[in-house]
């Protein structure tokens, strides 16, 4: 197939500059190779929790500690985007949650503090409105709730970590636990499945009064798994408020996270609706490029192989999970044009020896130009109409820093105007 | 006046010393264990699960050989939900190789091994995985797949039933003596540093690669020398049958399937103290080359983790190297040979054979304490008794597969749905207090042990130590982050492809989407790790100096 330019990626990073060429009146089709298990983890866009991957201390204004990070590192890529990418995509994007049916909040100035089901303080930036009551910045005490059988949130081992935590211990932190109304403690349900039952009224109204007796302090604000609805999340959180009579926010928990499959099945939906054409479940594996530009990609689709030709291509996969890059036990490769990443003598040289450190292999991406183009030993680009986002940068390794969705959106709408400029 | 008082201590918490525990309650004989781990925590639970049918020794080692002959019988009575019935096949794929089969075939008769020439086609129909490199098959109905820690769990649980006590993360630090002959331990809490002392008529020693350092508490020398054995775990079984090469036993000739997995297995190499176990690249290289010359799908398959564990050969004096040394065992009678009564150590030997050495050093100090009870361990089955707990590894039954007859089971919520591990079955575990890190858990309910290597059920796990335990929230973050970290030290070793993938999203999770780095940064400033490496003080392995 022949289309305008051609976008590679399942995750944040593609979908916005796939809409970043929508808006601009250009004719994107967005190859999504499938689903990516990072899909199931996105909850908020955390833009710059910290100025590092070690420091304690968390960054309030995520736009002034992106300034300073870009004159401290100017190889990081959000120096390779620049802030006005940012600042716009993130406006972008905040734009088209709303005309999407989304209802999120949130600025660049300012980091919010919400609390992890681990009860970890977590700074982060943009946010859907359920979880907003969680910030830590305000001072009503927390009762976070979980359900008989329901492993994937423990309101007990949250408050446990939160009472100690925050503030210097000295807010109230409690856990309740309540019982599901028709729902078999002995019988598997994910989280997906409660996501489905609080979008019956019926079901809401009564775990609402089962939390209304359980909760004591009628100023407390109620810490929920993010399991408040799957489709129409906005309706059944409000609602939800107003049964249980106290503010209410959703927490992220183990996957699936209902959080990461309402924000992108229904912007990948949207995309669709309004006149985006997507390959579905197709892995791209090769670029053919002749004279220094790339000719067409090749699709692996459902029994066949099929080529797609554009004018501009846009490289935006996440990371090795969604297959930005292919590691074998020695030599990481990019999956389109087989260009050498990284050569280990030992795997085990790829990771740090804690879990817990920045890890080496998270780095690994083309090394690439100013304009995001993929560039060869000698600086010359591998392909002039090739543009790179996302986790196929070298150096991008938001984990430590937490920067996943800043990050994403950057460098997705730099590439997207540098594809356009092609 | 010591704390408590008891008939025997046994030293060590693996095969032998569950196995000399549970021997000596079945005599009458009060007993009680200490383990300065977990159970199951040093070489019993590093094995690589291959219930030996003894074709791995009939050329080299007859003696050993037919020791696992009937120990591997007698396995299969007593010892029946620990044991996997997969046979197994020594195949040829080189002409050495094919030169040692007449000595092979030779040796199986010797020992009393059934072992029947197959021709490649059929076997490559039982086992469609079978290199083409494959030229000769034996098949030898008598290898199988041995669960090593429900070999010790079902071991320690029945002594436990008869009286016995049994105390995890207690080290021996020092005896107490009345003239020549030990009269009792001294014995330090692992976690708390509480010492107490146990009185007692008799010692004995059963902890393997470590029994040199308790000897030498009693200025005693046992030489025992630690050989490290690298093994690589894939996430498929590959093959139904356990696959020997049918050569002289070397590096990288078994691969053994177990439950769900595939464990290649073995290098060996001499190392100066039994913790000290580094994986070394190209011993995980080696272990993928050579399984893959005997089954296709090694190298494509994915690697989960590559783990170390060590052997206890005990140096019978002879010039012998490594896998040259006799895998066979010595009691040895320190009344005898050092004047020191009332202490006997048992060295050397393998899981296969833990019954047959906790039998002889049982029967060495029952006779000593006047006891003349006989052995019954070969003929009293370790779960005699009905209860839950014995029926822990019978889970495909319980977890909503269809029954035949009657209603159909709803699938059931799983706490470790990697290896499908019920909430209940942890729960167990929860209360018993020789429990006492995440880590034991896993031992004894498989959770965390496959595909995802913890990343889901660590969470669960800590919520289950704040409401089954009532710890606090930094003890039980610190016990997911230290859960993680060892299935991490697996992991990195195998370190490309799905399990790359898998370490991102893992990373993912815990960092981002829980932001656990930071919460444990609360307790452990930055860089966190370093100078916990190892774990082993210097003078530890300079005590052991070079073998």
């Amino acid at each position: 197939m022949k289309a305008d330019i051609a976008v590679v990626g399942s995750g944040l990073t593609a979908l916005v500059a796939t809409r970043t060429l929508q808006k601009a009146g250009r004719n994107p089709v967005l190859i999504w190779p499938g689903l990516s298990s990072l899909y199931f983890l996105y909850a908020t866009v955390d833009v710059l929790g910290y100025m590092n991957a070690t420091t304690a201390q968390p960054v309030e204004e995520p736009v002034t500690g992106v300034r300073q990070l870009i004159a401290d590192n100017p190889d990081h890529p959000y120096a390779r985007a620049g802030v006005a990418a940012l600042q716009d995509g993130s406006n972008l994007l905040l734009d088209w949650l709303r005309e999407a049916g989304f209802n999120w909040q949130g600025t660049l100035a300012r980091n919010l503090l919400l609390p992890t089901a681990t009860g970890t303080p977590k700074p982060t930036c943009l946010v859907p409105t359920s979880m907003l009551a969680g910030d830590l910045q305000r001072v009503e005490p927390i009762v976070f709730c979980g359900f008989d059988g329901y492993q994937d949130f423990i309101p007990e081992l949250a408050a446990a970590n939160l009472a100690r935590g925050w503030n210097g211990g000295h807010r109230t932190v409690t856990a309740v636990r309540v019982s599901l109304p028709g729902v078999k403690p002995d019988r598997l349900f994910t989280s997906i499945d409660l996501a489905r039952s609080f979008e019956d009224a019926t079901f809401r109204r009564d775990v609402a009064d089962r939390l209304r007796r359980t909760v004591k302090d009628d100023g407390a604000r109620l810490g929920m798994p993010a399991v408040l609805g799957l489709t129409h999340d906005n309706d059944v959180h409000a609602e939800f408020e107003k049964e249980t009579g106290h503010p209410v926010f959703e927490i992220p928990t183990v996957p699936p996270s209902v959080l990461g499959l309402r924000l992108f099945d229904r912007l990948r939906r949207h995309l669709q609706e309004t006149g985006v054409e997507m390959i579905w479940a197709a892995p791209a594996h090769d670029a053919e490029v002749a004279n220094g530009r790339c000719l067409r990609i090749h699709l692996k689709s459902a029994g066949r192989e099929q080529p797609v030709e554009a004018r501009a291509y846009i490289l935006a996969l996440e990371d090795a999970v969604d297959g930005a890059w292919r590691a074998g036990a020695h030599t990481v490769r990019d999956p389109f044009f087989h260009y050498v990443l990284a050569q280990h003598a030992t795997p085990a040289e790829r990771t740090d020896e804690s879990l817990f450190q920045p890890q080496p292999f998270a780095t690994i991406g083309y090394p690439v130009s100013d304009r995001l183009q993929p560039i060869d030993k000698n600086g010359s680009p591998l392909a002039a109409n090739v543009f790179v986002a996302g986790g196929g940068i070298a150096g991008y390794d938001p984990t430590g820093i937490k920067a996943r969705g800043g990050m994403a959106i950057a460098t997705g709408y730099r590439a997207a105007q540098e594809a356009m400029a092609a | 006046m010591p704390d408590t008082s008891t008939g025997v201590v046994v030293i060590g918490g693996g095969s032998t010393g569950a196995g000399v525990l549970r021997d000596l309650t079945l005599r009458g004989i009060d007993a009680i264990l200490v383990e300065k781990g977990d159970l199951a925590s040093g070489t019993t639970g590093r094995s690589h699960g291959l219930l030996h049918s003894g074709g791995r020794y009939c050329v080299n080692d007859l003696a050993a050989a037919i020791e696992c002959v009937e120990e591997g019988r007698i396995l299969r009575r007593i010892a029946r939900t620990t044991v996997e019935d997969t046979g197994g096949y020594f195949v040829s794929v080189s002409e050495e190789d094919e030169a040692w089969e007449p000595r092979f075939v030779e040796g199986c008769q010797k020992a009393g091994i059934t072992c029947e020439r197959i021709p490649v086609e059929e076997a490559r129909r039982r086992e469609p995985a079978l290199s083409t490199h494959v030229r000769t098959v034996f098949w030898v109905p008598e290898d199988g797949h041995l669960d090593p820690f429900y070999l010790v769990v079902g071991n320690v649980e029945s002594a436990r039933r008869r009286g016995a006590q049994i105390r995890t993360y207690t080290e021996v630090i020092g005896f107490t003596r009345n003239g020549n002959r030990i009269s009792g331990v001294l014995t330090r809490d692992a976690v708390t540093g509480e010492e107490t002392s146990i009185g007692c008529q008799a010692v004995i020693n059963a902890t393997g690669a470590w029994s040199g350092f308790v000897a030498r508490l009693l200025d005693v020398e046992v030489k025992v020398v630690p050989v490290k054995g690298v093994m690589v775990v894939l996430s498929r079984r590959l093959a139904h049958a356990a696959i020997n090469r049918c050569h002289k036993p070397g590096d990288g000739d078994i691969v053994v399937p177990g439950l769900s997995v595939a464990i290649l297995g073995t290098t060996a190499v001499k190392v100066p103290h039994p913790e000290v176990l580094p994986i070394e690249w190209n011993e995980v290289q080696l272990l993928i080359d050579e399984g893959a010359k005997m089954l296709d799908g090694v190298t494509t398959a994915r690697a989960m983790r590559a783990y170390a564990g060590v052997r206890p050969l005990y140096d019978l004096g002879a010039e012998a190297e490594g896998r040259e040394m006799s895998r066979n065992f010595a009691v040895i009678d320190h009344e005898e040979r050092d004047g020191i009564a009332g202490f006997t150590s048992i060295v050397g030997g393998k899981v296969t054979t833990y019954r047959l050495m906790a039998e002889r050093v049982t029967d060495l100090v029952a006779r000593r304490l006047g006891v003349t009870t006989a052995c019954t361990t070969a003929e009293v089955p370790l779960n005699d008794r009905d209860d839950e707990m014995d029926q822990l590894r019978h889970r495909p039954a319980q977890l909503g597969m269809p029954k035949p007859h009657g209603e159909e089971l709803a699938l059931q919520p799983l706490l470790c749905e990697c290896e499908l591990v019920r909430p209940q079955d942890v729960e167990t575990w929860m209360k018993d207090p020789a429990v006492r890190t995440l880590e034991d858990i896993r031992r004894r309910t498989r959770s965390g042990m496959g595909p995802c290597q913890a990343a889901i059920c660590s969470y669960r796990l800590a919520g289950r130590m704040v409401t089954d335990r009532g710890v606090d929230g930094r003890t039980a973050t610190r016990a997911m982050a230290d859960f993680l970290e060892t299935r991490w030290r697996g992991v990195r070793h195998v370190f490309w492809g799905s399990q790359l993938r898998q370490a991102q999203v893992t990373a993912a999770l815990h960092l981002e989407l829980f932001n656990v780095d930071r919460q444990l940064q609360e307790y452990f400033p930055p860089p966190l790790g370093e100078g916990q490496g190892g774990g082993v003080p210097a003078e530890a392995v300079e005590a052991v100096g070079q073998p």
